[in-house]
């Protein structure tokens, strides 16, 4: 009797056993212990594998497992990581984003590691940038500092001068949209929050600041309201375009002159000369357009740094990585070479692959004038803790002005108030 | 009488028995419907009643709080969101109509006998559907980029000017175009499917009663088809109310469609461009509850048609 009801208990119970063991086989993860030899993961949007076997040539006990990912999605996945306790010891973390990684209370503080010391290796503003209230949380590794892009043969083709101020720039974008009603001298990119961050910070903006223990939140500050204003003049008059940068309708415009300047940071070089390949030979660089004749100020798009997590259990293996990673000369040299890079430290700048002419423009030294922007970026601009917000509700917003439905001022105005209001309701201290 | 006697005896034993073999049956998918259905769901209800909290610079790791129905109360004067709805719905009194009537036309003709070339049409309506959604939108983005698309340089030499497919105004019809394009087959399929299955005796019978080829259409077979009607309405108002992808792949290249756009895009940008996974729980359990009652409502609507 027994048998007959134990029969499909048996059944319920193995079929249990079989699932749980499939579930099992799907959430158990590879774990390998840390005795000898020290194994460090890296998440980064690059292919750093040379640099990596060089440290570990002289560092035969360490090893380093490079986890390349895309930048989609790239915040959520690290924040998700940190939560759960199962980061990298080491993650590539944008500036931009560094407070708001930072506010995961994830990231090790690399005072302890001896970072402090290497400060003076460094561009100045970056370690502005990978340090709060005197801790550090980062090492940089590559800044974008901006310069702009033109097309020597449509400015010859229309006798414009290459503009030093914004006044001339916009005298230029007239001239060259009436010359050719098809040109436009540059598109003004409404979804692109980063770049349109550039341009405030060449303006003196200051977005974002700490005053004690409260965040200070000013994203429509004069400097800031100087720029959409005279940006607006210019979309209002439809003498810029506002096409989406990085489609393919914005590549055809680099490749055929229709739009003939892109300001943008140093590494829009190597990007046009891919994205642009029938305009060799057409375009070079030059500074910035200034707010005032005569001024140096540069601006700042892109760049990254390298922080040290709290799941990591090597934390003083993986700060020795960073710190020997972006300031040995090979190293460096093998970031300029292999990745592309232009490095945050100040002795990259004089690397010797950054000294060759470029055939694409016109056998230019591009990366001189960047070399001479890079001094120019000010120190003090700061990001928020919560940018990836920033940057959604600012190129929203930024959408509804292209369209004519709001202006740039007032969209800037909306991203402040909506700023505040979600630091607010976080929990974080905000002073107006 | 013997046997007679012993037959409930035999029962007592053998029904537990039955029972657990059934429930043995039932259970692989129940335990995966508990783990992957029940389970995710009651966690982001949980999670729909959390807010993390910091404070001062937030240098620390913020807070998980319980917070009851704050999120709720927030959804509830959240402009974004509900403008969001609003626009899909809209999108869906014109998409569904558009989608199912067309896919009830090519239905019927496939089924008329008069139609020639029949599997070369069938297969031809099918297509659009086995391209999947996120290169249908991109393939149907060339189209629409002023920039690259001939149908756009085409008419900008015509009197007519160029059109503009992406801006704030057209944008939701340029998708609206994309899915029916794509959803049309699909549902034709299943009409199709289900107008086989119709007893050729019903025509006959009709014919012999002196119904035309017209009146056998709409007097017999789409009341014989009125329950996969109902079925693929259904779908429609779920699939209307998720919708995603396609306004997802057109935001690169248009900036009319904000990261709000639809009531999903709004979810997933909460989750993953602003790390607020509490909030976003909160969205997708309010959407939930819409779209829940727009489709009991329905089925309860059609009730008598449907047999459901």
């Amino acid at each position: 009797m027994a048998k007959i009801f134990f029969a499909p208990r048996r059944l319920v119970v193995s079929t249990l056993v079989a699932m749980l063991a499939i579930l099992a086989a799907c959430g158990s993860a590879s774990s390998s212990t840390a005795s000898g030899p020290v194994n460090l993961t890296l998440w980064s949007f690059n292919d750093n594998q040379k640099e990596i076997d060089l440290y570990q040539q002289s560092h035969p006990n360490v090893h380093i497992t490079l986890q390349k990912l895309p930048s989609k999605d790239y915040y959520a996945k690290l924040q998700t990581a940190i939560k759960a306790g199962n980061a990298p010891d080491i993650a590539q973390v944008e500036y931009q984003f560094l407070p708001t990684i930072i506010s995961t209370g994830g990231l090790v503080d690399l005072t302890k590691y001896g970072a402090a010391n290497v400060q003076s290796q460094f561009v100045p503003w970056t370690w502005g940038q990978v340090s709060q209230s005197g801790k550090v949380y980062a090492i940089p590794q590559d800044t974008g500092p901006t310069a702009m892009f033109y097309r020597t043969d449509v400015f010859a083709k229309y006798g414009i001068a290459v503009p030093t101020t914004w006044d001339e720039f916009a005298a230029a974008a007239a001239k060259l949209h009436a010359a050719d009603p098809k040109a436009y001298l540059t598109d003004f990119p409404p979804g692109e929050a980063g770049w349109f961050f550039s341009l405030l910070w060449q303006a003196d903006s200051h977005p974002f600041g700490i005053s004690g223990d409260a965040w200070k939140v000013s994203l429509n500050d004069a400097n800031a309201k100087k720029v959409t204003d005279y940006w607006q003049g210019l979309i209002s008059k439809k003498l810029v375009k506002t096409e989406p940068d990085f489609s393919d309708a914005w590549n055809a415009d680099l490749q055929s002159g229709n739009v003939a300047t892109w300001i943008t940071a140093v590494w829009g070089g190597g990007f046009l000369a891919s994205a642009a390949p029938q305009a060799t030979g057409k375009w070079k660089v030059a500074p910035l357009p200034q707010w005032t004749a005569g001024g140096k100020a540069a601006g700042n798009w892109g760049g990254s740094s390298f922080a040290v997590t709290k799941s990591s259990k090597n934390a003083k293996a993986a700060a020795d990585f960073l710190t020997w990673w972006n300031t040995d000369p090979s190293s460096i040299s093998l970031l300029v070479k292999e990745n592309g890079l232009y490095p945050a430290a100040t002795a990259g700048l004089s690397d010797a692959g950054l000294k060759a002419p470029q055939p694409y423009f016109q056998n230019q030294v591009t990366f001189d004038t960047f070399a001479a922007a890079s001094p120019q970026v000010n120190t003090t601009f700061q990001w928020g803790p919560t940018m990836t917000q920033v940057f959604t509700d600012l190129s929203d917003n930024f959408g509804k002005a292209a369209d004519g439905s709001t202006t740039l001022s007032a969209a800037l105005d909306a991203v402040q108030q909506s700023t505040v209001q979600n630091m607010q309701s976080q929990g974080f201290t905000v002073q107006p | 009488m013997r046997i007679v006697a012993s037959r409930p005896a035999w029962s007592r034993r053998r029904l537990p028995r039955q029972w657990l073999t059934a429930y043995s049956f039932i259970l692989p998918f129940a335990l995966l419907f508990l783990l992957f259905f029940l389970v995710p769901i009651g966690f982001a209800f949980v999670q729909s009643l959390h807010q993390s909290k910091r404070s001062g610079l937030g240098l620390e790791a913020p807070r998980e709080l319980f917070t009851g129905l704050a999120n709720y109360t927030l959804a509830w004067h959240d402009h974004t969101f509900f403008d969001g709805i609003g626009r899909v719905l809209l999108y869906g009194a014109v998409n569904i109509p558009l989608i199912l009537g067309l896919a009830l036309v090519f239905a019927l003709a496939l089924d008329s006998a008069t139609l020639r070339f029949k599997r070369f049409f069938r297969l031809a309506f099918f297509l659009p559907y086995a391209v999947p959604g996120v290169i249908a939108a991109l393939l149907w983005g060339f189209l629409y980029d002023p920039s690259l698309s001939p149908i756009v340089q085409g008419f900008a030499h015509t009197r007519l000017g160029a059109p503009d497919f992406l801006g704030p105004q057209s944008v939701l019809w340029s998708i609206n175009n994309i899915s029916v394009w794509e959803w049309t087959g699909y549902n034709m399929i299943i009409l199709y499917a289900a107008l086989q299955a119709i007893p050729q005796e019903l025509y006959e019978a009709a014919r012999i009663d002196g119904a035309t080829d017209w009146a056998i259409a709409w007097r017999v077979k789409v009341p014989m088809i009125a329950p996969a009607l109902v079925l693929v309405f259904l779908f429609s108002i779920i699939g209307t109310l998720q919708l995603f992808n396609e306004p997802q792949v057109l935001a690169t290249i248009s900036h009319s469609i904000s990261s709000s756009y639809t009531p999903n895009l709004y979810s997933y940008t909460t989750a993953f461009a602003k790390g607020n996974y509490d909030y976003a729980a909160t969205l997708a359990v309010v959407l939930a509850v819409i779209t829940f009652i727009l489709s009991f409502g329905f089925l309860r609507l059609t009730r008598n048609q449907s047999g459901v």
